[in-house]
């Protein structure tokens, strides 16, 4: 299937589904204008600037100013749409030929053609120091094949290759930086291709970027520059927005939704997100070893309260990895676990499990994980299954539960996204992933059908893989997802353009400043 | 007994200061070290394998041995280096030295709040015991103590920057570049943190200042017709000021401490931001640095103030 049919396809899903589902869009009023600073208040420091050498999902709200992709998404619904490349083709299934579009350059005036495109993703999938080598593990070899054209053969087929070529992997950098870096590392002076060009960075204190005047998109961007604050307490930087020294703050929790709406300088903007809150699970191990188990964790929680409760309707009830608007999701296997305590009681008795006996999860010490698990236990409770949170910061317990520690049963945390739904499920459900904490097998016909889901580039076919991989994980019950949460943007009323996106990582392509 | 020279007194006390920074920076790394949190996870990103965070710990040398991990650190100490952060790669210096200033200007904005605010009503309090005035500065006293720093930070922040907006809620601005905007942000800081320091020097200076008030030798100044306010100023201060001197030296640290939290509310770039993302994060070269800073500072205000003291009771040097 060609580009162009495929794209067809996924425009008409998007279509279908783009209207009904995203909520209180700010909508640009008047003529985009170009000038002014945009400020922004962001929840954390970088870990990199660097696309290769980072590790934080938070990094891309910075890296998306600075740097360019092969591939872009669609707001609405991830499907991927052309970058840097304008056109891309599988020639056949594992051959994938990417055009460069001409004529453009990295900030320091590096032309960006085939060979710049080569540089960097041989150097993502095999630098020492790259994070993103899974990412691209199924590309054999990048050849060049024309002046702005690079060819992928691949080891085995992969259609989520344009979808990852959106994200860190497709983020290109300036070889002739990379070349004079320290290290062969540009952390701290990136130069990319991207709307805006790096000026500073003051660890934990801001981010300063200005207007690329070569940007290749027409008349793009509008602001001179982003200064970007780094405020953690998140009260703290929607305070920066109240009171104006701030423009614009994003990832703020629902509850922060009421206090900031009273103010009347500052407009509040949400849409659906992949970012999942779920409890992983260690299948390695009672009691989560038995299926049974598992499964009645899953039917002992009430996500339509949960998602009221917790997250102040600011969600969407998640029965499974991917929420109602993405192109993959599964209306039958949404119906796989009602909200039933008998039904989990009657798993546990049959599973032997004796009630009231405590099981271990851990979670995160701050004030909205701890409010999440209040509910999580009195539902729990309900269904006679008691269990002890054991809290530690981010840091710690994600590494106790799925370093080599292997502490706790389970985890209550949240899962992401990726572009391409494949890397969701083959980070989290095959058997060495890191995020498979017990790192026990899954069911072949899993692994199998997660191979299959990227053989394909057929839309249908993609979703019928899909559907098969979303089955096996939750008829398995290896995660109990709870709600996929919106994303909360806050800003002064001056700022238009803004989109939420279903990734649910900002970026800020048709943002403007009114007067 | 003969007098030391100011000069020996200073290096004999930066020599005992050694052991206490070597001991002060282990105990920490050591801690570090001990809570569960691994920065090669970190490091390795969202979508690490085991192997490849085994390799992130050979790359980074996170697979040594503690010890040498930490003689290393010490190491590059020794030559002037506080090495870099491990996740972002800015040298450790640089941080500190952006994030110092601004915690400085706090620390000393409420110290002078603290001072110009506790001093009058100490020797209000002292003047009549258990008078009105008395009770009145008590329980104000009490208050500061009482009430958490960053609660009153936000209500201030609701009155002063929402409300009425004389004063930025967030942020810090640099002192050389703008003195009075640098000044406007640290002032909310500031006056959250003097509230303590405030009751602190109020409590104190009254308790001493009675001591001293109820002493034979007042009682001869009175004796000999002297006002009291003369009383007060002339000879009731002079003598607690070596009680003033200590309570100084123990708020700035106490304040530098409270930094920690204030700046979050604020959003301040300072010391306090910087260790608490170098801890969260495990980030122990940042970590170790900002230790290392404030134990220089402690060990430094403790020593102007030993010699202060001596310089104005000189019976203290023997």
């Amino acid at each position: 299937m060609t580009m162009t049919t495929r794209r067809e396809a996924m425009a008409l899903i998007s279509a279908a589904l783009a209207g009904t589902t995203l909520g209180g869009r700010a909508f640009a009023e008047g003529a985009p204008k170009k000038g002014g600073t945009l400020r922004i208040s962001a929840p954390a420091n970088p870990s990199s600037l660097d696309p290769a050498t980072g590790g934080a999902g938070s990094d891309h709200a910075f890296l998306f100013t600075m740097y360019d992709t092969l591939t872009e998404w669609e707001f609405d619904t991830l499907k991927p749409k052309p970058g840097l490349a304008e056109s891309w083709k599988f020639t056949d299934p594992n051959t994938l030929v990417l055009n460069i579009r001409p004529g453009v350059t990295f900030h320091d005036g590096t032309p960006l053609d085939g060979e710049a495109v080569k540089f960097n993703l041989d150097r993502n999938r095999g630098d020492a120091k790259s994070n993103i080598k899974a990412d691209l593990l199924s590309v054999a070899s990048v050849e060049v094949t024309g002046p702005q054209q690079v060819t992928l053969k691949l080891k085995t087929p992969d259609t989520a290759l344009p979808g990852i070529l959106s994200d860190r992997a497709g983020m290109m950098v300036s070889p002739t930086a990379l070349k004079a870096a320290e290290g062969g590392v540009v952390t701290r002076k990136p130069v990319g291709a991207g709307a805006y060009a790096f000026v500073s960075w003051a660890d934990g204190e801001k981010i300063v970027v200005k207007r690329n005047e070569k940007y290749w998109k027409p008349n793009r961007p509008y602001p001179d520059g982003i200064e970007i604050s780094i405020i953690p307490e998140l009260t703290t930087g929607a305070r920066s927005v109240t009171a104006g020294q701030n423009d614009l703050i994003y990832q703020l929790p629902p509850r922060q939704k009421a206090i900031i709406e009273r103010a009347s300088s500052v407009k509040v903007v949400h849409g659906p997100t992949l970012y999942v809150f779920q409890i992983f699970l260690n299948w390695a191990r009672p009691p989560f070893d038995n299926i049974k188990v598992r499964q009645a964790l899953n039917f002992a929680i009430d996500r339509e309260s949960f998602a009221k409760a917790a997250l102040a309707g600011l969600a969407e009830p998640a029965y499974m990895n991917l929420p109602k608007s993405h192109w993959a999701y599964d209306a039958e296997v949404a119906k796989l676990y009602p909200y039933d305590p008998d039904k989990a009681r009657k798993l546990l008795a049959e599973a032997g499990f004796k009630e009231g006996t405590p099981i271990e999860i851990g979670g995160y010490t701050d004030q909205d994980s701890v409010q999440r698990e209040e509910i999580l236990l009195e539902q729990l409770r309900k269904a006679g299954i008691n269990v002890k949170f054991v809290n530690g910061t981010v840091a710690e317990a994600s590494a106790a539960f799925f370093g080599p520690e292997k502490k706790g049963a389970g985890l209550l945390s949240a899962w992401t996204g990726r572009p391409d739904p494949s890397l969701t499920y083959s980070l989290m459900f095959t058997k060495d992933a890191y995020y498979n904490g017990g790192r026990a097998p899954v069911p072949p016909e899993l692994e199998a059908a997660i191979k299959e889901s990227r053989a394909s580039e057929d839309i249908e076919v993609r979703r019928k893989a899909f559907s098969t991989v979303q089955r096996l994980v939750m008829e398995n019950a290896f995660v109990v997802p709870l709600a996929f949460q919106f994303e909360l943007v806050a800003m002064n009323k001056k700022v238009q353009g803004y989109r939420p996106n279903l990734l649910g990582k900002p970026k800020y392509d048709d943002v403007w400043l009114e007067g | 007994m003969a007098r030391r020279s100011p000069i020996k007194v200073i290096g004999s006390r930066l020599v005992q200061a050694l052991p206490v920074i070597v001991l002060a920076t282990f105990m920490v790394f050591s801690l570090l070290k001990l809570v569960p949190g691994d920065i090669a996870v970190t490091l390795a990103g969202d979508n690490a394998t085991d192997a490849r965070i085994t390799e992130i710990r050979t790359i980074y040398g996170l697979d040594r041995p503690f010890l040498v991990q930490y003689g290393a650190w010490l190491g590059h100490v020794a030559q002037g280096d506080l090495s870099q952060s491990l996740l972002t790669g800015e040298k450790v210096a640089v941080s500190i030295g952006r994030a110092f200033p601004n915690t400085l200007l706090i620390v000393v904005i409420a110290l002078l709040l603290a001072l110009v605010t506790g001093i009058p009503m100490g020797v209000l309090a002292a003047i009549k015991p258990n008078g009105w005035v008395d009770k009145l500065i008590s329980m104000l006293a009490s208050l500061g103590v009482a009430v958490p720093g960053f609660w009153l930070a936000m209500i201030l922040v609701a009155e002063f920057s929402l409300k009425l907006n004389w004063l930025p809620a967030t942020g810090a601005k640099s002192f050389s570049a703008s003195p009075v905007d640098a000044m406007r942000h640290a002032l909310l800081p500031a006056i959250a943190i003097a509230a303590y320091g405030m009751a602190e020097v109020a409590r104190q200076l009254r308790g001493a200042l009675l001591e001293v008030l109820s002493s034979q030798y007042v009682r001869t100044l009175h004796a000999k017709g002297l006002s009291m306010s003369r009383i007060l100023w002339q000879h009731g201060l002079k003598n607690v000021s070596v009680n003033l001197l200590t309570i100084i030296s123990l708020l700035v640290n106490r304040m530098l401490a409270a930094t920690v939290v204030i700046e979050a509310v604020f959003a301040i770039p300072g010391l306090g931001s910087l260790i608490v993302r170098g801890a969260i994060q495990r980030d122990f070269p940042i970590v170790q640095g900002v230790v290392f800073t404030m134990v220089v500072v402690v060990i430094a205000v403790n020593l102007v103030t030993d010699i202060l003291c001596a310089a104005v009771d000189p019976r203290i040097e023997q």
